[in-house]
């Protein structure tokens, strides 16, 4: 019985972490960014499972602990794969095209826009500029 | 009944095939009849299905598999299209309801190209028709009709929920109908002014119930799901993201066609697009191939086929594109600071943005191809997406001034100071009084920027204050979405730097502190609803001298056998103090209760600034069907000066 009460105490500590608002905020922050184990598609700050609560606790507790973003994710990444991580680590060349693509995009992109107006805009007569629809000046 | 349906919508697949043929053989009084004709056929064949669901006529599959007695009638009805066969049945409606339309309201004065939009049409009708009839027929009986039906999954028994398919659906295949024109202008070589004039109209008509029904979408996951958020980046919304990002693109370059000339190539491209788009939405969301919490109707094989089919329409479309785009003739020369060059770099933002979440939906599906099993969600898109978003943000009131062709830079300079003073300002107040981080207070500045800007550019559109409600529809309906924008960000960066979200764990009687609000447990009561029981909490909230009473429930279905979460929310005035009730536990010997507990402040400027955006769309509808008479007559005069 002794030993029960022990085990009962101590499942109540690990509940009882008190963080900063501070640490609470980045806590929060990183349990929006791990995926739950046991369910579809939703980070552990949502689920209501179990296990969520589990990682959810643990979370809390290695923040207390003083470790990084980093750190948390890192761990979690170990524990149970990179699946659990909504924010991908990069580290292969397929992580680059993921998280530059969007970039390298927008900037070829644009330059390609700036190559086809400089040919629009040089195409022998004079441009005349004209207002967009407006009610006439009176 | 049923079998009447079932006959019935083989004769509006017969119709939409006639359709399609005579419309590419260039007789539109044909295509027209024989659309209208498989419109009519459809909406009896529908009628039908709704008829069985709101007598519970067991003996048709669909719906002893997806209604009960004991439900609502309005959720009986909303049944009907609440799984995949009624949802397909749905969609082939709306498609030859817009291929009616435009057999009536098309009238562009060239009877070939109408004759070919409706054809195309029709063939693209016929296609889902085919696809309704001979993969997921909804008029299925069964031999041994059960006493009882296996109900709607409960979390759609909801109003605005039962609402948002059809929306969404008026929006995705709304786009096919812009297709059609596509189609028809390329097979004409044809992307002119008068094309885009009217392609514009039916654009619009599919953009406003597609932001509409995303709109009812993200409303229901926020107070039905109990998740205290409003986007999650899930792939099924995804699915719906992507299109509306192309019709947004498609809208602006619409305009410069219209206006100018230009860009025609690039607009028959995003008016392919919108609708191929739209369909790997729905293959993303039916064919089960991306984990979602919102997956419904799931089934592989079906999937295929609408690969199949996106493949087919998709590759005809682009070699079609590819054969005609070097005919297609531009406008006048612009220069690269002028309208033109403004309205482009809105179309590479939104195709880029569009092309990340593309990227960002499917590369975990990629990369699981290659063994590798790995998640991409809030955090990706938004350091992708949002940066991205934020240049066109920014763009927007620096640029939305300039003239076609050529215009002034000196203007922006003012506007970039504005947006720096008023930045300093929420810097200045975030370090004191409001403490918000230094992202945050960008970004509200940034939105009330937005919202200044499309006031006073509605303000120089009319010169003087007073002649405001003598501008043209189409400036009203602009300078309404963007201000809805600037309401959207205002509201978006503020819920979510600021949101505060924590898990109580509560007995009778126990208190706990939450935002500032001190939170207890009262009581615990079981009710009993139509068809469901509930657990609802008394949960007293107050702050100071306010004091309200939250009744969260967790609502059991014994039909579907599955739970609900009710959430209970009470609006502040500035946000939303937001409850949901999670699971019951026994800790040494006592009963607790989790509750899932949330401060979202201002939440309803975020739904209001899109509600904004889709109301400025209406009033452009409105207002273009109202001018189209006036349109005709002055068209003559002020005819097209490029051509």
């Amino acid at each position: 019985m002794k030993a029960l009460i022990a085990s009962l105490f101590l499942v109540l500590m690990a509940d009882g972490v008190t963080l900063t608002d501070q640490e609470e905020a980045r806590a929060q922050a990183l349990m929006r960014e791990i995926r739950c184990v046991a369910c579809e598609n939703e980070p552990i700050s949502q689920s209501a499972s179990d296990i969520a609560t589990n990682m959810r606790e643990r979370v809390r507790r290695m923040v207390a602990d003083g470790a990084s973003d980093a750190e948390v994710r890192a761990w979690f990444a170990e524990r149970y794969g990179e699946f659990v991580l909504f924010r991908p680590e990069v580290k292969g060349p397929a992580d680059w095209l993921l998280w530059g693509a969007p970039f390298a995009l927008l900037v070829t992109g644009g330059l390609a826009a700036f190559l086809i107006a400089r040919a629009r805009s040089t195409q022998g007569e004079p441009v005349e500029p004209v207002e967009p629809e407006a009610l006439q000046d009176e | 009944m049923t079998e009447l349906g079932h006959f019935a919508a083989f004769l509006a697949l017969a119709f939409a095939l006639a359709s399609g043929v005579s419309g590419l053989s260039g007789r539109r009084e044909a295509a027209a009849s024989f659309i209208l004709g498989s419109c009519a056929a459809m909406s009896l064949a529908f009628l039908t299905l709704v008829y069985a669901f709101a007598r519970s006529d067991f003996s048709v599959a669909l719906v002893a598999n997806h209604s009960h007695t004991l439900k609502p009638m309005i959720y009986k009805l909303a049944g009907t299209w609440g799984n995949h066969e009624g949802s397909m049945a749905l969609w082939c409606l709306v498609m030859v309801g817009f291929g009616a339309a435009g057999a009536v309201r098309l009238r562009t004065g060239r009877a070939a190209f109408e004759a070919r939009a409706l054809g195309v049409q029709g063939l693209l009708a016929a296609g889902s028709l085919a696809y309704l009839l001979f993969a997921s027929s909804p008029f299925t009986r069964l031999a041994d009709p059960p006493l009882q039906g296996a109900s709607l999954n409960p979390l759609l028994q909801d109003p605005a929920l039962a609402l948002h398919p059809p929306m969404l659906y008026l929006g995705y295949v709304g786009y096919s109908f812009v297709f059609a024109l596509a189609a028809a202008g390329l097979i004409e070589g044809r992307i002119d002014r008068t094309w885009a004039r009217s392609a514009r109209n039916w654009a619009m008509a599919a953009f406003v119930p597609l932001t509409a029904g995303i709109l009812l979408g993200s409303i229901w996951a926020y107070y039905e799901l109990g998740w205290g958020g409003w986007w999650f980046w899930d792939p099924v919304e995804n699915a719906s993201l992507m299109p509306w990002l192309i019709g947004a693109a498609l809208m602006h370059s619409l305009i410069v066609t219209e206006k100018r000339g230009s860009f025609a190539v690039w607009t028959a491209l995003l008016a392919v697009l919108a609708f191929l788009f739209s369909i790997l939405g729905a293959f993303l969301v039916r064919s089960g191939i991306l984990t979602s919490v919102h997956a419904f109707a799931v089934d592989p094989t079906r999937g295929l086929v609408l690969l199949i089919g996106l493949l087919v329409y998709g590759g005809a479309a682009l070699a079609l594109f590819a054969w005609q785009a070097p005919r297609l003739k531009g406008g006048p020369p612009w220069q690269a600071i002028s309208r033109e060059g403004a309205l482009m770099g809105n179309n590479l933002v939104f195709t880029v943005a569009t092309a990340t979440v593309l990227l960002g939906t499917l590369f975990p599906l990629i990369a699981e191809g290659f063994g590798r099993q790995m998640s991409v969600g809030e955090p990706y898109f938004q350091l992708t997406f949002t940066p991205i978003m934020l240049a066109a943000l920014i763009a927007l009131p620096l640029v939305q001034a300039w003239a076609w062709g050529r215009a002034r830079l000196d203007g922006a300079w003012k506007w970039l100071a504005g947006l720096a003073v008023l930045t300093g300002l929420f810097w200045l107040l975030g370090i004191g009084p409001l403490d918000i981080p230094l992202g945050a207070g960008f970004g509200v500045a940034l939105g009330l920027w937005l919202v200044a800007s499309s006031l006073v550019e509605l303000k120089r559109r009319a010169i003087r204050l007073e002649r405001i409600f003598r501008l043209p529809a189409r400036v009203w309906g602009m300078s309404l979405a963007h201000l809805g924008l600037g309401l959207f960000v205002i509201g978006a960066v503020v819920e979510t730097s600021q949101r505060y979200e924590t898990t109580l764990d509560l007995a009778i009687g126990e208190q706990a502190q939450v935002a500032g609000w001190s939170v207890s447990l009262e009581d615990m009561r079981l009710i009993e609803g139509p068809n469901w029981e509930a657990q609802r909490a008394d949960l007293v909230i107050s702050r100071g001298d306010s004091q309200v009473t939250l009744q969260p429930e967790k609502r059991f279905y014994p039909a579907a056998r599955m739970p609900t979460t009710e959430t209970a929310i009470h609006k502040t005035g500035t946000g939303d103090f937001y409850a949901a009730l999670g699971d019951r536990r026994r800790v040494d010997g006592e009963l607790r209760w989790t509750f899932r507990a949330y401060y979202n402040p201002m939440i309803d400027m975020l739904f209001a600034g899109v509600i904004v955006m889709t109301l400025g769309g209406l009033v452009a509808v409105a207002g273009r069907r109202r001018r189209k008479a006036v349109a005709d007559e002055t068209s003559k005069a002020a005819a097209l000066p490029a051509e």
